[in-house]
C-alpha cells in the first residue's frame, strides 16, 4: 500500500529565497537535505538541527498561511508544528522521504488548531456595547480598590516572584527579555512566576468567592 | 508570544539525540510476543477449556478463532503503522478481512446453533471468570500498546486507538475461546463482540485523553 501523502511530496515549493543559489536548488533535493538534516539531528548535531527548523519555517508558514488569516495565528501554528517535530522527530526514519512526514505533521496539526478555535468560538459570544461597562469613568474609579488591593497582594511576594510579575505580567516582556533584564534563567523566571500566581491567587480569590 | 527564531534556537539548544523507533513489524510483533505470554500465563492459571479438542473438530468454531487471531495480529500491525507519519490512513483497513470472518462466523454460529440461554446457561460464577480473563488479558495489553504508540498522541490518536483497542479485544476474544466453555451463542455473542464494542467504543470516546495522559508533558499543552 502506497503513501497517501506522497502525492504531497511535489507540492514542496521554495519560498525562503533567503539568497539566490538556494532558490535555484530543485524541491527534491531540498527535500533529500532536509532528510539528511534530520538523519544527523537525531543523532544530536545540534548546528543541522538548527538549519533544517530555519529551513522548514517558510514552508510551514506558507502551509499555515493556507489555512489561517491571521498573521500571529500563522506564527502560532507554525510553532506549535515545530514544537511537535521536536518532541517526534524520533519517529522519522531516514530510509523513507522526509516531505511526507513533515507534511502529514504540518497538515494534522493546522487541522487540529482549526478544530479547537471553531469549538472555542461555538462557546464565545460577541460583545455588545452594553457590556463594555469598564470603559465608562465611574466604573474605572470603582475599580482603582481592586488595582491596590492587586498592588498590595504583588508587595507581598518575595522580591524575585514580584519581579517576576512586574516584568511578564505589568510589563508584557517576553521571557527572554525579562531574562535580559534581570539576570535570571527563563526556567528561573517561569517558576517564580508560576509561584507568585499561585500565592496571587490564594490572597485574592477567597475573598471574591461568595 | 515567542519569537519563532527564539523558539529554534532554544529547541536546537535543548537537542538530545535521539533513538530512531524500530519498524513498525518488529513492534508489532514484540507486543504479539507479549500478548502470547500473557494468554499462556493465563492458560497455565486458569487451564484450557476441558472440551477444547473435540471443539477444534468444529469449523465454524476454529474459523471464528482463526478469524480473532488474525484480527488481533492484523490489527496490531495496522496501529503500529498508521501511528507514524508518514504511512497512509489506509493501513486501518488491513484487519478487514479477518475482522469479517471473525464477525461471520459468530454470527454464523448464532443463526445455525441457537442455545437458548436457560436458567443454568448465565451462571455467576462463569461470567466472573469470564470477566476476569477480559480484564487480565486487555488491561495489560492496552496500557502496554498506549505507552508502545505514545507519541500518536497529536497526530492520529482516535485512529490509532481504534485499531489498537480492536487487536486487544480479538486477542482477548481468542483467550475467552480458549478458556471458558460458552457454548449458549448469546453468550458467544455477547463476550466476542460485546468485549470489542466495549473496548473499540472505549478507545473512541477517551483515545485521545488516554494518549495524552501517557504522552511527553510538550503533548499537554492544548
Amino acid at each position: 500500500m502506497s503513501s497517501d501523502q506522497n502525492g504531497l511530496t511535489p507540492r514542496l515549493r521554495l519560498v525562503s529565497a533567503g539568497n539566490q543559489t538556494r532558490a535555484e536548488v530543485r524541491p527534491g533535493q531540498r527535500a533529500l537535505d532536509w532528510a539528511i538534516l534530520m538523519a544527523h539531528a537525531q543523532e544530536g548535531d545540534r548546528v543541522a538541527y538548527q538549519r533544517l527548523l530555519q529551513e522548514i519555517t517558510p514552508y510551514l508558514r506558507s502551509l499555515a498561511s493556507r489555512r489561517c488569516n491571521d498573521r500571529s495565528d500563522i506564527e502560532d501554528a507554525v510553532q506549535d508544528v515545530l514544537l511537535t517535530i521536536h518532541s517526534i522527530r524520533h519517529t522519522y526514519d531516514p530510509t523513507r522521504p522526509f516531505a511526507p512526514w513533515l507534511v502529514t505533521i504540518a497538515n494534522r496539526r493546522l487541522i487540529d488548531r482549526i478544530r479547537r478555535q471553531v469549538r472555542q468560538r461555538g462557546r464565545e459570544v460577541a460583545l455588545a456595547p452594553e457590556h463594555e461597562i469598564a470603559a465608562e469613568p465611574e466604573t474605572g474609579a470603582e475599580a482603582a480598590p481592586g488595582r491596590r488591593e492587586l498592588e498590595r497582594a504583588i508587595g507581598s511576594l518575595p522580591p524575585a516572584q514580584q519581579q517576576a510579575v512586574r516584568l511578564l505580567k505589568l510589563k508584557e516582556l517576553s521571557l527572554k527579555e525579562a531574562s535580559v533584564a534581570t539576570g535570571m534563567s527563563t526556567t528561573s523566571l517561569k517558576v517564580n512566576m508560576h509561584r507568585a500566581l499561585k500565592s496571587l491567587q490564594k490572597l485574592l480569590i477567597p475573598r471574591n468567592e461568595p | 508570544m515567542i519569537n519563532t527564531d527564539d523558539l529554534i534556537d532554544s529547541l536546537a539548544t535543548d537537542m538530545r539525540p535521539v533513538k530512531r523507533l524500530r519498524p513498525p513489524l518488529l513492534r508489532a510483533c514484540c507486543w504479539l510476543l507479549g500478548a502470547g505470554a500473557v494468554v499462556a500465563l493465563l492458560a497455565v492459571n486458569q487451564g484450557i477449556r476441558p472440551d477444547l479438542a473435540q471443539r477444534l473438530h468444529d469449523t465454524p468454531f476454529v474459523a471464528s478463532l482463526v478469524g480473532s487471531i488474525l484480527t488481533g495480529i492484523l490489527a496490531v500491525i495496522a496501529a503500529f503503522l498508521v501511528s507514524l507519519p508518514d504511512r497512509s490512513r489506509l493501513w486501518i483497513l488491513l484487519p478487514m478481512p479477518a475482522l469479517v470472518l471473525w464477525l461471520s462466523n459468530i454470527g454464523y454460529q448464532c443463526l445455525t446453533d441457537w442455545v437458548s440461554i436457560g436458567p443454568d446457561g448465565m451462571s455467576p460464577g462463569e461470567a466472573a471468570r469470564c470477566f476476569t480473563t477480559l480484564a487480565a488479558t486487555s488491561l495489560p495489553l492496552s496500557l502496554a500498546l498506549l505507552v508502545m504508540l505514545r507519541y500518536a498522541a497529536r497526530l492520529r490518536p482516535i485512529i490509532v486507538a481504534l485499531t489498537g483497542s480492536l487487536a486487544v479485544s480479538a486477542i482477548t476474544s481468542t483467550a475467552l475461546a480458549l478458556f471458558h466453555t460458552i457454548d449458549a451463542s448469546a453468550m458467544i455473542l455477547m463476550w466476542n463482540v460485546g468485549t470489542a464494542v466495549l473496548l473499540v467504543g472505549t478507545a473512541g470516546l477517551f483515545g485521545r485523553r488516554m494518549f495524552r495522559w501517557v504522552a511527553p508533558r510538550v503533548f499537554a499543552q492544548d
